[in-house]
This record gives C-alpha cells, structure tokens and sequence, in this order.
C-alpha cells in the first residue's frame, strides 16, 4: 500500500499556489499576504511537497534544512512530478504533523541555493493509516484540549508559542542593539571628556546628594563611589559582560543604562556652572570652521589675534620672523599656530588632571 | 497560522471582538468577495478549540450550517471546512447534530469540490454518536463512500476507507457492496 501511495504524482489542486488575496479590509489583513483558504486537518499532513528546489545537488542540505523543524522520517526526489526547469521536486514525511506544520510555515516561500521553495501538504501520498492517525491525532487533540475547559487559555498560549520564541529573540536582538549603543555613547562621554578642554564638575553638596541618591537606586556602592574610578569600573565591566549576549537575564547592561541617564544629568547640570558641555561632533566642526579659517585669513593676510582659541595664560609674544616672502610667511604662520595650538592643549589636559585627582582626594 | 491580535495578555476579548466584527461584517456587507474573506476567515478560526466559546456566542456553528444549502460553491467549501474544523467538540457537536446537521453535511457529499466533500466525509466520522450513528451510517451514505474508496483521487479514497472500515459494522458493508455492483454507475464524483 505504501509503495503504491508513492506513485500518484499529479499536480493537485492544493499544491498550487493560490493568488494571494488583495482585497481584504484593513482590520483582516495578516501579517504576512496570503490566500483565501480554509485549512482543515484534511488538508494537512506530514508529508511535505516542496517544489522549487534548484537542481544542483542540495538534496542533503534540504533535508537538513527541514530537519531543524523535526525527525525527518522519508524523504526522496520526485522525478516524475512536473517541475519548473532547472529545479526537483522533494517529498518530505515527518514524522509527526506539528513538525510538518511548522515547517511549512517557516520554510514556504524561502530562498534557498537561489531558488524560492514553495512548501505544501501532500496529503495524497498518505497511506489509509495515516490517513486514521492523523484524524485521531485531532480528535484526541481537541478532546484533550476542550475537557480542560477552564485552561483554554493554555492551549492558546502553546498555538502561539512559535511566535512567541521570535518576540523574545527579538527582544534580545534590542537590548543587545541598545547595549551597544550604551557601550558607544559611554565610550563617547568618556572620551569627550578626556580629550577636550571641558573642566570637570567642582565637588558641589548637591551633586554629591544626587550621584549618591542615583548609586543607591543604580549601582553597588563600590562601584559607584568615587566618580571617575566608576566610570573605568562600568566600561571594563562591561567589555568583560558583552560576551554574555545570549543569557536572557543579564541585568548590569540595564543597570548601566539606567545609571547612564543621572549621570549625564549630573554633567550637564554641574557643568552649567563651570563649562558648557558640547558635543564632540560639535567641537569638531568648531575647531574645523576655526582652523579654516585662520588658514584663509593668514591667507589673505588678515592677522587675526588667535585668543579666541586660546584659554589660559599667554605665552609672551615671540618676535615675529619674515621669512622674506609671503607664501613662505604663510606657512610659517601655520606651523607656528599649530605649534601653539598642540602646547595650548597639553595645558589644558594637565589642568584637567590636576583638578580631577583634587576631586579624587576629595 | 492564524491572525493574531492584541497582546497574549487580554487576549481572550480581544479575540471575541475581532470575532465579532467579523460576524457584523458577513452579515452586512454586500460584496461576494468580502463574505467569502470572511467566511474563509471563521472557518480557520475553527480550527483553534481556544476560540470554541466565542464562536458559540455569535453563534457561527449556525452560520457554517447556513452556508451549506448556498449556491455559490466557495461558501459552500468554506462552511463546511469551518463545521469540519469544530464539530469535534462535544458542545458544537451537539448542537449540530440537533439542527439537521447529518442531512446538510450529507447533502455536501454530491459536491462537485473536492475539499467540500473531504470535509464533509471527515465532518461525518467525527458527528458519530451512539445515537447519530445509525443516520450518519445510512445505506445510500454507505454507498457512497464505497464509491469514494474506488477513487482515483488518493485523499478521496483514503478518507472513504477509514469511514468504511472503522465507523461500519460487515454487514452494513456487505450490502453496500452488493447494491454497488447492480446499480450506481456513473454517479458522479467530485472534480478536483
């Protein structure tokens, strides 16, 4: 019987793919285009046509492609059924229906090898005994689930449980996304500080209150206390972290973004009082527009006093040298301002870190 | 497999009203295409036993048996793969079995589709009661599967053959097969 079950290899009305339906009102539109069909357990089965599959040998990766979805019971190549050129027609039986259910879910209208399979039930290649099991696979099914009345809402959760598993996935691809973006403004915040003649926050009463307040909501105390060691703390914590992606419970990330938020708030509101926080791309684009501009002006021979790049105690005047011809002058002139401009920032940083190891002693 | 709507939370009225608007749409509207959309839609939604009450309460068992005396041969199918999809329940079962349900589905059996008259063949086996199985088991019902299980069509002949071989006693068998050879030539089967 079985043997025989193999040889109807006609092209069913319910292999072919039906127009997807156009027409439907907004509020019953799916997620994903699809026919007018109704599915009953008739028309499902264990058994797998998949068409479309190119003809270049993929047999093994096909079926392992399926096997992901459940045991693999038989499979074989049906050379006699009409294909498109170039592609072969496969059957795969499962050896139980759910498996074959969600496998065609998943894999209908996926590409594979360059081609697009197309995945439907082929309930003719049942025998009369699978045709038997399967409809009291159903009856056993619906009994199961309608005799325990009130947990209906179980049996609904377990229908949606596939999706379910992508929402979390899904979820995890987020946190993962704005953990990294965490990772890359923290690194950002750091490295403006560090890098730009921003001065650091005096020891202010308030601010103490606040960092501490947020620390007892955020972060151990350890970690938290001393302003500029927790930052070195969080971020190697953080590298060491990264590598547990895929542990769904994972809490310093969250812990760090909430932290995130107080303590940018405490930059800007200290800095109001010291200096204005900018942000880098900013300060790029100013020292960008006033490097230009200093070039243009000595180009056309503007000398324009530098002391509005200039914070800090002049250096006395050095005596201008003239190099007895202008373009000679001019480039001179850059090389000295850059000069200046290099020493003028090593001031700065060294400001910088004297006043934050006076706020580590503090 | 089917819509889903809301949250997994307050799911359970969510989905009676999305049911719902679903029924006002197929009673209201006047399109053929909408009403088979949403037949179509009623009719998986069956097959889910998490949406059985619901569909109890707006009362779409009725709506299914309905469908099955229309002209129009999609209403038809899609009614009878949604009484197909829930007739397995014990509730549902009842009340179809009450309301001539055996007689229509019966009647779906001379259909020219061939997923009309699978879902009514399987719709049949699981109606089977103590007390439906003599009518469901009826000789010209019998006969008529004998004539299925000889079927070119593989699903159509599966199908028939459970019917006969696990829902009728030998006898009923036996005399089925001898009406079958004097008379029933060229009753037609269904088309694909």
């Amino acid at each position: 019987m079985a043997a025989s079950s193999w040889k109807t290899l006609e092209v069913r009305k319910h292999h072919e793919q039906k127009d997807v339906c156009f027409t439907r009102a907004k509020y019953r539109e799916g997620r994903r285009p699809k026919a007018v069909r109704v599915y009953t357990i008739n028309l499902e089965s264990r058994y797998l046509l998949i068409q479309g599959v190119p003809a270049v040998g993929v047999m093994t990766e096909l079926v392992q492609l399926f096997a992901i979805y459940g045991a693999v019971e038989e499979y074989r190549v049906l050379d006699d059924y009409p294909a498109e050129q170039f592609t072969e027609v496969y059957l795969i039986k499962f050896q139980k229906l759910q498996s074959a259910r969600i496998a065609k879910r998943k894999l209908d209208e996926r590409s594979f090898f360059g081609g697009l399979l197309h995945v439907c039930y082929a309930p003719e290649f049942e025998t009369v005994q699978d045709t038997r099991e399967k409809l009291q696979d159903r009856r056993k099914f619906i009994a199961r689930t309608t005799n325990r009345d009130k947990n209906l809402d179980r049996t609904e959760q377990k229908h949606e449980e596939p999706d379910t598993s992508k929402e979390v996935v899904n979820n995890l691809q987020l946190e993962t996304s704005e953990i990294e973006t965490s990772n890359v403004s923290e690194d950002w915040n750091t490295c403006t500080y560090y890098g730009y003649p921003m001065l650091p926050p005096p020891p202010q009463e308030d601010l103490q209150r606040f960092t501490s307040v947020s620390g007892n909501n955020y972060l151990e105390p350890t970690v938290h206390d001393p302003l500029f060691k927790d930052f070195t703390t969080t971020s190697t914590g953080h590298a060491a972290n990264t590598g547990k992606h895929g542990v769904t419970e994972w809490s310093p990330p969250s812990d760090i973004r909430k932290y995130h938020g107080p303590k940018e708030v405490s930059f800007t509101k200290s800095n109001t009082s010291v200096a204005r926080f900018i942000p880098r791309t900013t300060h790029l684009q100013d020292r960008k527009r006033r490097k230009e501009q200093v070039a243009v002006d000595s180009l056309i021979g503007i000398d324009k006093n530098d002391a509005e790049i200039f914070v800090g105690p002049k250096l006395p005047e050095e005596p201008k040298v003239d190099m007895g011809d202008d373009s000679l002058n001019v480039s001179a002139d850059l090389i000295r301002n850059r000069l200046i401009k290099v020493s003028c920032a090593f001031v700065l940083l060294k400001t910088f870190l004297l006043l934050s190891s006076f706020y580590l002693l503090y | 497999m089917f819509p889903r709507r809301g949250g997994s939370g307050s799911q359970g009225s969510d989905r009676f009203e999305y049911l719902q608007a679903l029924v006002t749409e197929f009673q209201d509207t006047d399109s053929q295409e909408a009403k088979e959309q949403v037949l179509a839609n009623l009719a998986n939604f069956s097959y889910n036993p998490a949406n059985y009450e619901h569909l109890r309460r707006l009362q779409v068992p009725d709506l299914f048996l309905d469908m099955l005396t229309e002209d129009q041969e999609n209403l038809v199918e899609y009614g009878m793969g949604g009484l197909c999809n829930l007739c397995l329940d014990k509730v549902n079962k009842a009340y179809i079995l009450q309301n001539r349900g055996v007689e229509l589905v019966t009647g779906c059996l001379s259909s020219p589709r061939e997923e009309t008259v699978l879902s009514a063949i399987t719709a049949l086996m699981y109606l089977v009661t103590p007390a439906a199985r003599s009518q469901i088991t009826a000789p010209p019902v019998v006969e008529c599967m004998v004539r299925f299980s000889l079927s070119e069509n593989k699903r159509l002949s599966n199908l028939a053959e459970v019917f006969l071989q696990d829902y009728c006693s030998p006898e009923q068998l036996e005399r089925a097969r001898s009406l079958q050879e004097h008379s029933a030539l060229g009753i037609p089967l269904p088309r694909d």
